[in-house]
């Protein structure tokens, strides 16, 4: 029933496409913008650089401008831009090095000495002494505005002077941060912290490279907290963990609220994620009977009162089973939410 | 002769022809090996490679935690094998055509494979394959039959382990440990050895139970796949589809209880997975140079194939109980974002999103359950989102921006009863007026039935933020922020409001200072205050849960209620801030000596009211301050130093009990050298520190009683007799109690790379990281615990009760270490020998996993299970080709 049902889904999604591109065909023919160079975005006046670039050779001849120096022998990833999609000419989009770096007639007639003593080209990307952020995100988002793109402006990373360069590696074979095995050593580069985390003894699967931090995020921009890929902290869950999503028939009002109430995602001492220890953790909201009592050293095995101040000898006296084994949720199981009648306590 | 001359003129002819075109060739080779050479520098660094790597490694030791996730969990040997097949037309020619298929891992449980097929600029259709497995715990061990099954069973030789000297029938788990059975215990006030009947008891009972348990490595497996196309309709129009079908199986340890003995017994159970989720996202985009819109589709399906899980009971193994799993649901999203440039320089993108969450609606009942409606699960969630930017001056970006998000809850509210974990029902019968106001028979419920009503949670976000940001000087930027943002919560339908703070408002203001006063220095200072407050917090929202709570229970005058009594006179479930005193009438009946309102009197089998002051987190109102400062710093061209610290402290000023204060900061310090492109030296280090600090009080009931089996006496504490500490239970200032919890960690990282050794042939990589964590839990306050000696006929004087203080709990550390060494030795330009060392050390301790030994619970069954450790060396030899 389950597959029918599945397969319904499917089969309904794709009539959905199907209309989409019928629909779509009879709208605009294509647009000449294909033939142009990227412009800068919206917000940028269009720069010198830019409208020259319009006009940029985006041939492999226009590119012999630059390869004629910027050739096999030279250290830095450069050549090897043509194995990957912007290296493409076959594709009329795909962009020649002026279209990106502008004409840069002046570096191009001043190429002696140091590099220090060269004029650079009229766009550089990068961090450190290159291109203003915003010239630079101009440049990319001539084409790749839109899509994970379309919230990008005033984002976090973009009102931070992020420019695309500072993850992006458009030169090289590979770019790092579009695999997951190496995504994360190219956030970690800023986000200490969390590179941190994942070494910790309790983690998601980031270093065994099984996920990415774009699993969870969208650098992007996006309508979520925190850059989250979906709306709120829990629908982000929700994409691999469905189990939780419910709707439960008895619900734990914390884990229907934010699934950060008590987990903490990038990595932590505790077990599952937790932020703190269980059962400190259900005694921060409950109080109302058994919940009430002090867990202490004093109810461990051989503490103070299983051992009523050396009195009781061990066979007498079991420590409390709120502090052994997994604590409250020895009993208290199905605490993401239970959908059995009897299950308000979540034991069912 | 002629002919032989002929002939040898013939051949020496043929020899200079030979000779010449020998010289000519090779000239000719020599001229275009140099221009191959040339070439082939090129078309490698162009067109597209492909590469195969196989080999094998070996592991030493296995390891779960070690193999968490990265399939190197057994010991010995395993393949390598991994591929990246690329082609298609060259980057120079006109076919736009490329294809790939990658494989990784193929040797391990943590195989990946993808491919993909295109013509770049029309069409992509992608499949992939990929498997997680997540090791949970090698150490666990069981005596229940059919671990991975949704049935578990216990053996017909089991028999319930109870601790003869204590009793001869009450299950005590504790029995299973020789230490406890050979000990003396304290029988009715005297310490006695177990005599020799009663050790052969304990004998008989741990031969015949402890070779029955058998170890069982749980495990969860994640198989997913996917496939995809996209597709440019036109430059301007494109459609993407994908679609993923996902299989979880396996097992992971899972609590469970039951009180059919009277008494609560837990155990851990191998809870077994066999899950699917299929999911689709559709996206339906146009885009233009100044304007876009996208239409989504999102839509999950995940179906449980283990609806329920049946154990039986250890301490009664001729009873089974039935546990619920998670419920099949479906999940179904429409989004639409559209963005405009309004003018040059003002942007407006809008994001509505509508979503239909459902629950299969089948409920399992057992004896447990006498009253179960049908109803089924509806969330509907509804999310708008808008941002409005503007960039009135090339030094000044201004943004504007509305959340709402809204999470509805439209499942029907409904009244179940049922008796706690398999209770069995007593032989007195409900109040006859809760039945009556239930409409059952008067002796269908027994008066140990919870009656309860599902609270089907719901909440709305309403968030306003404006920023700008004002480049003060070529390198100075400031940046200003203000948001605001009020969450309200309710259920639908219940018959009082559900929540403690229906209401919540924040106002968050933050400020940010980015400076690069050099060229190759970029620093960052920023500081942000949040204040949460709380319109009105209702003590009351417990109730909710409790229907009977507005019935008038039959002993009641007046027709009161539960509810109407607490309102009338205004108290909360915690009733009077008081000790004991005789009540009479319903002060008697709902708020018996003072105490907390009677659960009897709203049919709950446990008291759900909390203390007073006890203002859940998520909640309460807060304040909140965070710092945060970075400095990235390319001193030279050799090295780089990065440092930040992020420093975040709440506080809830208002809480009295539960988290009162949660602070963390961090510290990072990252140096890189690169003296050459060959070398390159990194080190790091970052420090964590968490710190929160909670409250609670142990109290349970004011009382009458002033002895304690004729002794009256108390040791420690703040009274000095068992009658004044019991008259005093509710404001005994001796169980208040708190906690002080400090996390911290110390991370150390140092990787090098050395490349181009032995004429550019050998490249060598090492990486260690080591971290240290540790878990400090300190606890201040107390509980009384009755003097065991204190029995009848004790001596005079006898104390009865003694306080014991609180004590910190043992630190709980976990040290890791991970060495990675590679070494690649390049055969020629194309193969190349791989060469990787992998040492991984863990060592952690855990006073939780005391609990999981023999001997350690007396309610809970023991699994073994200790706190990870491991010392593990991996190495791996493997040949790869590129072509």
């Amino acid at each position: 029933m389950k597959i029918q049902r599945a397969l319904a889904l499917w089969v309904s999604v794709g009539l959905i496409g199907l209309v989409g591109i019928s629909v779509a065909g009879a709208q605009e023919a294509p647009a000449a913008n294909a033939q142009q160079a990227p412009t800068a975005s919206a917000q940028e006046a269009p720069t010198a650089s830019a409208q020259e670039a319009t006009a940029a050779d985006r041939t492999l001849a226009g590119d012999a401008v630059c390869t004629r120096c910027h050739d096999e022998t030279e250290t830095k990833p450069i050549l090897a831009m043509y194995k990957t999609r912007h290296g493409v000419k076959a594709d009329e989009r795909t962009p020649g090095c002026q279209s990106c770096h502008g004409p840069s007639v002046a570096h191009q007639k001043n190429i002696g000495g140091s590099a220090s003593q060269r004029t650079r080209p009229d766009v550089t990307f990068g961090l450190h002494g290159k291109s203003d952020a915003k010239i630079q995100a101009g440049v990319c988002l001539g084409c790749h505005e839109g899509g994970k793109r379309a919230l990008w402006e005033s984002s976090q990373h973009e009102s931070r002077d992020m420019p695309c360069a500072a993850c992006h590696t458009v030169h090289a074979a590979n770019d790092p941060v579009l695999t997951k095995v190496t995504q994360p050593e190219v956030c970690f580069s800023c986000h200490k912290t969390q590179r941190s985390q994942t070494h910790l003894f309790s983690t998601h699967p980031l270093a065994a490279g099984k996920m990415g931090c774009s699993d969870c995020h969208n650098p992007h921009g996006s309508t979520g907290p925190h850059l989250l890929v979906r709306d709120s902290v829990n629908e982000t869950c929700f994409t691999c963990h469905a189990e939780k999503r419910g709707p439960f028939l008895w619900e734990h009002e914390p884990v229907s609220d934010e699934c950060t109430n008590c987990h903490t995602p990038h990595g932590s001492t505790n077990p599952t994620l937790l932020k703190t220890r269980v059962p400190f953790l259900c005694q921060e909201c409950h109080s109302g009977d058994h919940a009430a009592q002090v867990n202490s050293g004093s109810n461990l095995q051989n503490g103070a009162l299983t051992t009523v101040n050396g009195i009781n000898p061990l066979a007498n006296a079991s420590a409390r089973i709120q502090l052994g084994g997994r604590a409250c949720l020895n009993c208290h199981v199905l605490i993401h939410g239970s959908n059995h009648p009897a299950g308000a306590k979540f034991q069912r | 002769m002629a002919m032989k001359r002929q002939m040898f003129h013939l051949l020496d002819g043929a020899r200079t022809v030979f000779c010449a075109a020998l010289v000519g060739a090779s000239l000719a080779a020599a001229a275009s090996a140099e221009e191959a050479g040339t070439n082939q520098a090129v078309r490698d660094l162009t067109q597209p490679n492909s590469s195969v790597e196989v080999g094998i490694g070996d592991v030493t030791d296995g390891s779960y935690k070690f193999g968490e996730y990265n399939g190197l969990q057994n010991s010995g040997q395993f393949g390598v094998g991994s591929f990246d097949l690329r082609g298609g037309g060259s980057y120079d020619s006109s076919d736009a055509t490329r294809w790939r298929i990658n494989a990784t891992n193929l040797g391990l449980d943590t195989r990946n494979a993808t491919a993909e097929y295109g013509e770049q600029g029309r069409y992509r259709v992608t499949l992939g394959f990929d498997e997680i497995r997540h090791n949970i715990t090698d150490s666990y061990s069981t005596p229940y039959r059919g671990v991975g099954t949704d049935v578990l069973g216990l053996p017909s030789s089991w028999l319930v382990p109870i601790v003869p000297l204590l009793s001869a029938t009450a299950p005590n788990a504790r029995g299973l440990s020789d230490a406890v059975a050979t000990s003396s215990a304290l029988v009715r006030g005297v310490l006695t050895p177990p005599s020799g009947a009663k050790l052969a008891a304990s004998n008989t009972l741990m031969a015949a139970d402890l070779p029955l348990f058998g170890q069982a490595n749980l495990h969860t497996t994640r198989s997913r796949y996917d496939g995809g196309a996209s597709y440019l309709i036109t430059p301007k129009w494109e459609f993407a589809i994908k679609a993923g079908h996902e299989d979880k199986e396996g097992a992971k340890p899972m609590g469970s209880i039951t009180a059919t003995t009277g008494g609560d017994i837990s155990t851990i159970l191998a809870d077994p997975i066999d899950q699917s989720t299929d999911q689709i996202s559709a996206t339906l985009g146009y885009h233009a140079k100044s304007e876009f819109v996208q239409f989504v589709y999102n839509g999950s399906i995940f179906h449980n194939n283990i609806p329920s899980l049946t154990w039986t009971n250890w301490a009664q193994p001729a009873t089974t109980m039935t546990m619920s799993s998670a419920p099949n649901n479906e999940s179904h999203q429409l989004a639409v974002t559209a963005g405009k440039d309004l003018t040059r320089t003002t942007r407006l993108v809008l994001n509505a999103a509508y979503t239909r969450n459902t629950r299969d609606g089948s409920f399992l009942t057992d004896a447990s359950t006498p009253l179960v409606p049908n109803l089924d699960g509806l969330v509907v969630t509804k999310a708008f989102n808008l941002k409005l930017t503007n960039r009135p001056r090339r030094d000044l970006d201004l943004s504007l921006g509305y959340k709402f998000d809204e999470r509805d809850n439209q499942t029907p509210v409904r009244t179940f009863a049922f008796y706690d974990a398999n209770t069995v029902p007593s032989a007195t019968p409900i109040n006859s007026a809760f039945s009556a106001a239930l409409g059952v028979p008067a002796t269908l419920l027994a008066n140990n039935v919870n009656v309860n009503d599902n609270r089907p949670y719901s909440r709305r976000v309403n968030q306003v933020n404006a920023d700008a940001d004002l480049k003060l000087t070529p390198t100075e930027t400031i940046k200003a922020g203000y948001e605001f943002q009020q969450l309200d919560r309710w259920c639908n339908g219940t018959w009082i409001d559900c929540m403690d703070a229906a209401t919540t408002q924040e106002n968050t203001a933050k400020f940010e200072l980015r400076s690069s006063p050099r060229e190759n220095l970029n620093t960052s200072i920023g500081y942000a205050y949040a204040r949460r407050t709380v319109k009105a917090w209702n003590e009351n929202a417990f109730l909710a849960l409790v229907p009977l709570a507005n019935v008038s229970p039959t002993g009641a005058t007046g027709g009161a209620s539960a509810y109407s009594f607490m309102l009338e006179n205004g108290l909360s479930g915690y009733g009077p801030v008081e000790g004991y005193a005789a009540t009479t009438g319903n002060m008697n009946l709902f708020f018996p000596l003072n105490n907390a309102l009677a659960n009897a009197t709203y049919q709950n089998q446990n008291r759900i009211s909390e203390i007073l002051g006890l203002l859940r987190y998520n909640m309460a109102p807060r304040e909140r301050n965070r710092i945060r400062g970075n400095l990235d710093w390319q001193a030279t061209q050799t090295v780089a130093i990065q440092g930040s610290v992020d420093y975040r402290d709440d506080n809830y000023n208002d809480s009295l009990y539960g988290l009162l204060k949660d602070h963390d900061w961090s510290a990072n310090l990252d140096a890189t050298y690169t003296p050459t492109e060959n070398l390159g030296v990194t080190l790091f280090y970052t420090h964590e520190d968490q710190r929160s600090k909670s409250a609670g009080d142990s109290y349970t009931a004011n009382s009458a009683a002033k002895s304690v089996n004729g002794s009256t006496a108390i040791s420690g504490g703040c009274f000095s007799t068992i009658a004044l500490r019991n008259a005093n239970n509710k404001i005994d200032p001796c169980l208040n109690w708190g906690t002080d919890m400090q996390n911290q960690t110390n991370v150390f990282g140092v990787s090098l790379d050395r490349k181009n050794l032995l004429a550019s042939k050998l490249d060598l990589g090492a990486q260690i990281i080591v971290s240290r964590a540790t878990d400090e839990n300190n606890v201040n306050g107390g509980n009384y615990v009755n003097n065991p000696l204190a029995v009848a006929g004790a001596p005079a004087g006898t104390i009865a009760a003694y306080f014991v203080p609180a004590t910190a709990l043992p630190t709980v550390f976990n040290n890791s270490i991970e060495l990675r060494f590679n070494a690649r030795y390049a055969i020629n330009k194309a193969s190349s020998l791989r060469l990787t060392y992998i040492y991984g050390d863990m060592s952690s301790s855990d006073y939780a996993y005391q609990g999981f030994q023999l001997g350690g619970l007396a309610g809970g069954l023991p699994t073994g299970q200790t706190s990870p450790s491991y010392v593990v060396h991996v190495i791996i030899l493997s040949y790869a080709t590129r072509f």
